[in-house]
């Protein structure tokens, strides 16, 4: 009873994911022998970064039950709002900017990310709006505020120290790597090891349940928005520095990668289930795809084809999973039960009255 | 074996439900005359919700026949209750409020024109005359949203009533109903009678058994204690037609004096729930509480522990002033509750044993950085495990996947765990098997005999006999009895008596 011993198969079925990553990688790289290269190995770790950091923000709101679609607006918006404060080249609205310090810059790009989770926070636990309009609202809300600051021009211009994290390599390993694994791993640490982390799931299993228990709901997923906020503006941080400059649409459309990855990388939508290795996972294997078909040089429009029906094709084996444990589990519950020598039957399915 | 005689609107034989080897029916035979008002009483769990579900072909019986205008069927399928006239109007009735009384009466199967519309001339038409005809004078164009209770029921027996349902069974009509609109049901479904229709009525309110059914038919324990003429019984012999007559003692060793009071509790009042309610809870001391729905029991305790708003009076845990306006303040003023409905309150079923436990108390088993530190939380959920004898094959099993009577001994271990002095507990045995019931008996007496102040609100009297050192009743928002189990003089049909709001002689 107390010894943890999952059978092989629910192993796999748990890490089906990694199995997933592992077949489409040989198939990338019996198609081009450039695959698995380091170069090539180093792209897609810097693809992964952007979109893992989203991740990880989005998986503390999803794990809540909740959505956070404005991530992808506080991309843009941070990084614009900060390279435009730091005096930025492109026809800004307002000027050019105040030639603020590198320090300042930082401080408003996640201050961005934190006043936009505040306000979906607040509007979704205080005045109860539904979470996924007050986030679909914001989005299109930031995603206008970006090009009426630029003049839906493209600003560049911040100094290499803003651009760091987004560019810096120690010898060939870029930065932003390591910055997407610390990311990963406190995350991991948070969700599953502090009390913080196992309030968010019970509240996605069951809020009520949560609240009878002691814990406060709407505070954690108050600060569940403010969290992903944050990561979002970090992920614009790091957007910002690849690509040197803030065009006027930088982020848009990112989401729906976001939502790939982590239900992919087996995050509930309906909360309460999911992890965040997983979700790692889940990241690495759209930056393999998306790596690989570009490396095949496939048109671009195939691309998307192809990677919305990997997509479609991998939450499809996630429901097959869900399955499989289920049966599993059952067999295991009812082995239990005869273990158990439980001569008694079961009266839950009678309702009461 | 009664044949079925002219007069019979339905008759069911023999019926025999398990539901995964426990009897819930055990060869229940009832019959309805035509234009009769049936009444079907019986304690929770004794079987009437089963009964008139297989009635209204919720689900089918494993064993018996069911006769019905003319025809015999082994079951009534999903979709054949209709077919023979049989409807049922539940508790919460299906009424869809934002739509008008009009087309309510005729939801599910709107008349087409020959276009293929909706022929809304029609459905007014023919939703005012069968208003008319069954006396209800109602705007057929008001939304349902805005009728009371009383109304709505009423419009959903028209419903049935204009699908040419002519057994239709009420399901505890008047739990929700203030009593002029009791009145104005009763004179409704009278009516009704009139016009030939059966009605079978489930209550728990005994007086209005006596005031509404001409017959009786007494459920106990899965079967039929009897088919009675109303008019052959009074509420003493029915309360114990109900509750039997041998009540098996638990046995418990209960203490000389309990000297330390713990829960106090002083004119606490809410208005509309409950009132002036007083009384004190000592260490180690096991008090139950019990009345009908709405009595204000179930209120009372959901409000000490802040799920409901607790309103005016004064209430001291070990002498300090308690006060709880969630959960939260609660637990940490020492004060844990164990919810009635399981599956809303109780459990995270997507997530695991040993997560479910540490739910209340992980704050408490975090290292120096915060973490919840493993060599603290696993051997404490372990304990609990062992100690409860919690049947689960890993700690990581998810909790869905547990048997009822073993989910509950996880929200007990959950409460334990945060080392309470006053234990509320709303039912706590509902929902799981005997021999889980008997174990979490045993739970809540242990944990008394850690010196807990508990609290046990159940309709269960013969647990409650079992196991409190004091009863209490509450009816309608007011305490209005004590009892001592120890007491020769106390017996079930007393407390039942005492919850129906009739004082026993004593």
């Amino acid at each position: 009873m107390k010894k943890n011993r999952m059978p092989i198969l629910l192993l796999l079925i748990d890490n089906l994911i990694w199995v997933i990553l592992v077949v489409v990688v040989a198939l990338f790289s019996i198609f081009n022998s450039r695959y698995l290269t380091e170069p090539n190995l180093v792209d897609i770790l810097v693809t992964a970064s952007v979109l893992g950091i989203l991740v990880v923000g989005q998986t503390f709101v999803l794990i809540t039950g909740n959505f956070d679609l404005s991530a992808e607006g506080v991309v843009g918006l941070s990084a614009g709002i900060a390279v435009w404060l730091q005096g930025a080249a492109g026809q800004p609205t307002f000027g050019s900017g105040w030639h603020v310090n590198v320090v300042f810059a930082f401080v408003a790009l996640f201050a961005v990310g934190a006043a936009t989770g505040t306000i979906n926070g607040f509007l979704i636990t205080k005045v109860k709006m539904n979470n996924f309009i007050v986030t679909l609202a914001m989005m299109i809300v930031l995603e206008g505020m970006l090009p009426a600051l630029s003049t839906g021009s493209t600003m560049s211009g911040a100094p290499a120290s803003f651009n760091w994290l987004g560019t810096a390599t120690i010898g060939t390993f870029p930065i932003c790597g390591i910055v997407l694994i610390i990311t990963f791993v406190g995350a991991h640490l948070v969700l599953k090891h502090r009390p913080f982390g196992r309030d968010l799931y019970a509240i996605g299993g069951n809020p009520q349940a949560a609240f009878a228990s002691g814990i406060n709901p709407n505070r954690r997923v108050y600060q569940a928005y403010i969290i992903s906020g944050i990561l979002a503006a970090f992920a614009g941080l790091i957007l910002e520095g690849q690509v040197q400059s803030v065009p006027a649409d930088l982020g848009n459309g990112m989401i729906f990668m976001v939502f790939a990855a982590a239900v992919i990388g087996g995050i509930s939508l309906q909360g309460g289930r999911g992890n965040i290795i997983g979700a790692f996972g889940g990241v690495l294997l759209l930056a393999a795809i998306t790596d690989g078909l570009n490396l095949l040089a496939v048109d671009v429009y195939f691309t998307s084809i192809i990677e919305g029906l990997i997509i479609l094709a991998a939450v499809f084996l996630d429901t097959q999973k869900t399955r499989l444990h289920r049966i599993v589990e059952g067999k295991r519950a009812i082995q239990a039960l005869h273990d158990a020598a439980m001569a008694a039957g079961e009266a839950v399915a009678i309702p009461p009255l | 074996m009664s044949v079925q005689t002219a007069d019979s609107a339905v008759v069911m034989r023999g019926i025999v439900k398990t539901f995964s080897g426990v009897r819930a029916l055990d060869h229940v035979d009832l019959e309805v005359r035509t234009g009769e008002i049936h009444g079907l009483v019986g304690k929770n769990g004794a079987g009437k919700s089963t009964l008139v579900s297989i009635l209204s072909g919720f689900y089918p019986p494993n064993e018996g026949e069911i006769t019905c205008g003319g025809k015999t069927v082994s079951a009534v399928g999903p979709d054949q209750a209709k077919g023979l006239g049989i409807a049922i109007v539940p508790q919460q009735v299906h009424v869809v409020s934002g739509l008008s009384i009009a087309e309510n009466v005729f939801c599910g199967e709107l008349p087409l024109t020959r276009l293929g519309f909706v022929d809304w001339r029609r459905i007014r038409r023919e939703a005012m005359e069968q208003l008319a005809l069954i006396n209800i004078d109602i705007d057929i164009d008001r939304t349902v949203e805005s009728l009371s209770v009383s109304e709505r029921q009423m419009i959903d027996i028209a419903r049935a009533f204009s699908r040419d349902a002519h057994v239709i069974i009420l399901d505890e009509p008047t739990a929700s109903l203030p009593k002029d609109e009791v009145k104005m049901l009763f004179g409704f479904v009278r009516e009704m009678c009139k016009r030939g229709v059966s009605f079978i009525y489930i209550s728990h309110f005994l007086e209005e058994v006596f005031e509404l059914c001409d017959r009786v038919t007494v459920l106990r324990n899965s079967r039929v204690v009897g088919h009675f003429d109303v008019s052959e019984l009074d509420v003493r012999r029915l309360v114990q037609l109900i509750s039997g007559q041998d009540i098996a003692r638990f046995g418990r060793k209960r203490r000389e004096a309990h000297e330390r009071p713990i829960l106090e509790i002083e004119d606490v009042t809410r208005p509309g729930a409950y009132e002036k309610v007083s009384f004190t809870v000592h260490a180690g001391e096991i008090v139950g509480l019990s009345g009908l729905e709405g009595s204000g029991k179930s209120e009372l305790v959901r409000g000490l522990f802040g799920l409901q708003p607790m309103g005016e009076g004064a209430v001291r845990v070990d002498g300090r002033p308690y006060r709880a306006k969630a959960p939260e303040e609660a637990l940490a003023q020492g004060v844990a509750y164990l919810p009635r409905d399981r599956y809303g309150l109780g459990i995270v079923p997507v997530r695991s044993v040993a997560e479910n436990v540490g739910l209340c108390v992980l704050r408490k088993v975090t290292n120096r950085l915060g973490f919840i530190s493993r060599k603290v939380e696993r051997p404490l959920v372990e304990g609990y495990v062992d100690m409860l004898q919690i049947k689960i094959s890993n700690l990581d099993q998810e909790l869905q996947f547990l048997s009822g009577g073993n989910q509950q001994k996880v929200v007990f271990a959950k409460l334990a765990a945060t080392k309470p002095q006053v234990l509320l507990l709303e039912e706590p045995t509902q929902g799981v098997d005997i021999q889980a019931k008997e174990e979490i008996l045993r739970i809540v007496v242990s944990m008394a005999g850690d010196g807990v102040a508990v609290v046990v609100v159940s309709d269960v009297i013969d647990e409650l006999l079992d196991i409190c050192d004091r009863i209490l009743v509450m009816h309608r928002g007011v305490m209005v009895a004590e009892f001592d189990p120890d007491d020769q003089g106390t017996s079930g049909a007393d407390i039942m008596l005492a919850i129906e709001g009739n004082l026993a002689p004593r």
